[in-house]
């Protein structure tokens, strides 16, 4: 059925361009929304998450090579 | 707060990181092998399992899925435990998914060099070989998963976003593109015709590149470049934008492999305009990584892992950016079937990848074996020569791209082609090949280096098969309404998380390709155009065996300078029974197209005998097996009764024996036609097949040029 709604939908599309132009659109609105989300991140949320890489939980670390963390 | 004692489980690590150094030696030598036959056609041995049309894609292959592929999964097993603070979900499924990707790559280093394949770039493999790559990408999927369940850190950090990006689109790909008929346990014929073939073929080809080759690495990238430098990512804040940005646009520039092509203008626009937007996230990916290292540019100089690094993200940069630039048409319609376009994907794959991956080797060795690294001036070694071998490789490269797109195009002051015949140019270049050769031996040799440094390492060392981890247990928190509360609440439900990414992943898919399915106006019909006969379509088999398509095109494009030298351009009408379609994407010998009518029968099996004896200075090999070898008939009625249920239009009852008397004739004429030009051989020899097919290219529309309208 929505297979049939879409088929019918874009029987009656008089002019494929019109693909490009809502893609863009599409695109924008959505790169703007992500834009706006992430410049409203709280900083020490951002420093959080940040540092997620350098805390791996091990307990021993490496004896003949301190200098790496694991 | 329950503080919980694990192990994170490093024999998986270390089974995908000697498999990462294996099959990337392996992966090289075929390319290297191939690099070699282009200027010593030879070297084949005349072998026909080591001939360049059939270990080409072996090399993709090998380098994309073994190289890279366990390399991804070396970094996803090593990093995910320590981001999720848990032990994988199973440890059953990760041997699974070990031996199940290794058993996939020997499948296809066994089923590619005996010609089995499907043609279609990078998804070359054959049906069952496609299932079992579903079934061990599920298992991973479900230990990918499941690991995020049973997590003990509540936020995702972006590593795992790109990670969940990919787990998620690489199913959808390759179950899209891997729709085929099976005429056999070792044959099929793709579901999609033509045009609608080649925009599935591209879409998956375009996005197995962004999310096999990049999403993950980018993803690695996030977390090993923070963990060697020893500090955070430059910009948190900009990896989120990175991240949503890209897995948004990728998709939709697929078709920017198909400028000037059959397909609808609509879709060549949309691809060109989308793929140089994505300059804008893959910049801003590339310039968090290398703004993670400021300040700690004195590591650079010592630490090889952050030199390999640098230059790993340097090359993502690079190839990130003229990847949008051979996008616009204009720069497309030079740079297209030459071998630019080989140097951009040897960038990114021997820069981006490949360094990328040394660095992880050399980062994870010494910590899985618990000491230091055996060599680091050996390691040094690596880096320069690797760099060295990179740069002898792409700038011939290049240099030979462009020289063939110029002259190609190249006109007289009279208005004639200033080259007209092909081999002219491509004897041109034949130093630059030379050239790269060096630059692939030296990068094979840095190679060899890495992984002597790695045995010695280990040798020195004692491995940890499991690394005792203390973390605390993950409690369910509720998130406080505000600015962050949204994304905060994103990053602690993967499930929640990974349906909007495949959200944003299928958007673009679909806009892009329902269209193309669902309206007639974009396939014209043509009246003339009608199917293969049975013998052409198992000479098709021949030429997609012998991976013809891997230096002939079959799309004239709409310029002067190719219809003046291949005839009237390609119309998507012609490709209607085209399964798969077999437009090539490079040129190292002429586009055919047209190529039915050109020359005599008698030419065609000389040249497949001896190239060089018709074609003076021509590069490619000898094909002298053809006139040898028995045509398969038996496997007729199957391989027509496949392509009759996916809609091309047999009659019903035809392969039972009608068939077979029409494969007869036509096998018999071209036998007369044969001996006209002195040339003795019984009708049942592949050749026979093999011309019947090549002189049935383009001759639909020579005959009747008639287009009707669109239905």
């Amino acid at each position: 059925m929505i297979y049939n709604l879409v088929h019918s939908i874009l029987h009656e599309v008089e002019n494929i361009n019109v693909f490009g132009l809502f893609s863009f659109i599409l695109f924008f609105g959505f790169f703007i929304g992500v834009l706006v989300w992430a410049v409203a991140l709280k900083p020490n949320h951002l420093e959080q998450m940040g540092g997620l890489p350098l805390d791996g939980g091990e307990k021993i670390t490496n004896e003949k090579n301190p200098s790496s963390k694991l | 707060m329950n503080i919980e004692t694990f192990k994170y489980d490093n024999r998986i690590v270390r089974a995908f990181a000697i498999a990462t150094v294996v099959w990337g030696i392996v992966g090289m030598l075929v390319g290297l092998l191939a690099a070699v036959q282009l200027f010593f056609p030879d070297a084949n041995l005349n072998l026909q399992f080591i001939t360049f049309g059939r270990i080409r894609p072996l090399h993709t292959n090998a380098v994309i899925f073994a190289f890279v592929g366990n390399g991804m999964f070396m970094g996803i097993y090593y990093s995910l435990q320590r981001l999720c603070k848990a032990r994988m979900f199973s440890d059953w499924l990760s041997w699974f998914n070990f031996w199940g990707w290794q058993s996939v790559i020997v499948a296809a280093a066994v089923t590619l060099p005996l010609g089995l394949t499907t043609s279609k770039e990078y998804a070359e493999l054959e049906w069952p070989i496609k299932i079992a790559i579903t079934i061990v990408w599920v298992a991973f999927a479900v230990n990918f998963f499941g690991t995020l369940v049973k997590r003990r850190e509540k936020h995702m950090y972006v590593a795992i976003w790109f990670y969940i990006a990919t787990v998620i689109t690489v199913a959808v790909l390759h179950i899209t593109n891997s729709m085929t008929m099976p005429a056999g346990w070792f044959k099929s014929y793709s579901m999609y015709a033509g045009v609608q073939d080649a925009l599935v073929q591209w879409w998956y080809g375009h996005n197995a590149v962004a999310f096999f080759l990049t999403t993950p690495y980018l993803g690695l990238m996030y977390y090993f470049l923070p963990k060697a430098a020893n500090r955070p990512i430059f910009s948190y804040r900009l990896s989120i934008i990175h991240f949503w940005a890209l897995v948004f646009l990728y998709i939709w520039a697929g078709p920017h492999h198909l400028l000037y092509s059959a397909l609808p203008d609509w879709a060549q626009s949309l691809g060109m305009v989308f793929s140089l937007m994505l300059i804008a996230p893959s910049w801003g990916g590339m310039l968090n990584g290398l703004l993670t290292l400021r300040g700690a540019w004195d590591k650079v100089r010592q630490d090889p892992v952050l030199k390999f690094m640098v230059v790993a993200v340097t090359a993502y940069g690079m190839a990130t950016l003229e990847g949008p630039l051979l996008s616009i048409k204009t720069v497309n319609s030079l740079s297209h079937y030459t071998d630019w376009t080989i140097a951009h994907v040897h960038v990114g794959a021997m820069g981006w990848n490949g360094f990328l991956t040394f660095s992880m080797l050399y980062y994870l060795f010494p910590r899985l074996y618990r000491t230091t690294l055996w060599s680091t001036k050996l390691a040094n070694c690596h880096f320069w020569i690797g760099l060295l071998g990179m740069m002898f490789y792409v700038i011939p490269i290049y240099v030979a791209g462009v020289t063939e797109g110029l002259m190609w195009k190249q006109f007289n002051h009279d208005g004639f082609l200033q080259y007209p015949n092909f081999l002219e140019t491509i004897v041109q270049v034949v130093p630059m090949f030379r050239l790269r050769a060096i630059g692939g031996t030296l990068y094979l040799l840095g190679t060899f280096l890495m992984a002597y440094n790695l045995y010695r390492t280990a040798k020195a060392g004692k491995f940890e098969p499991d690394t005792e981890a203390q973390a605390a247990a993950l409690e369910k928190t509720v998130v406080a309404p505000g600015k962050s509360a949204f994304h905060r609440l994103l990053e602690g439900k993967p499930l929640f998380f990974t349906v909007l990414a495949t959200v944003a992943v299928l958007v673009g898919g679909l806009v892009e390709i329902v269209p193309m399915f669902l309206i007639q106006q974009n396939v014209p019909t043509i009246a003339s155009v009608h199917p293969y006969t049975p013998l052409e379509v198992l000479g098709r088999d021949i030429y997609i065996r012998e991976g013809c398509l891997g230096c002939h095109s079959q799309m004239i494009r709409p310029f002067r300078s190719e219809t003046e030298r291949y005839g009237e351009y390609s119309k998507a009408g012609e490709f209607v029974y085209d399964h798969p379609f077999l437009w090539g994407s490079e040129r190292k010998g002429p586009d055919l197209a047209r190529e039915g009518g050109k020359y005599p029968d008698a030419w065609h099996y000389n040249h497949m005998d001896d190239p060089r004896a018709t074609s003076p200075g021509s590069i490619m090999p000898r094909y002298s097996w053809l006139l040898t070898q028995q045509l398969e008939v038996d496997t007729l009625p199957s391989h027509l009764i496949a392509l009759r249920r996916i809609g091309v239009p047999y009659p019903a009852g035809y392969e039972n024996g009608p068939a077979q008397k029409d494969l007869q004739a036509q096998a018999q004429k071209i036998v007369a036609n044969l001996k006209l030009g002195s040339v003795n051989t019984d009708p049942d020899r592949e050749i026979i097949a093999l011309i019947a097919y090549l002189q049935r290219l383009g001759t639909d529309i020579k005959s009747a040029p008639v287009t009707t309208a669109a239905k």
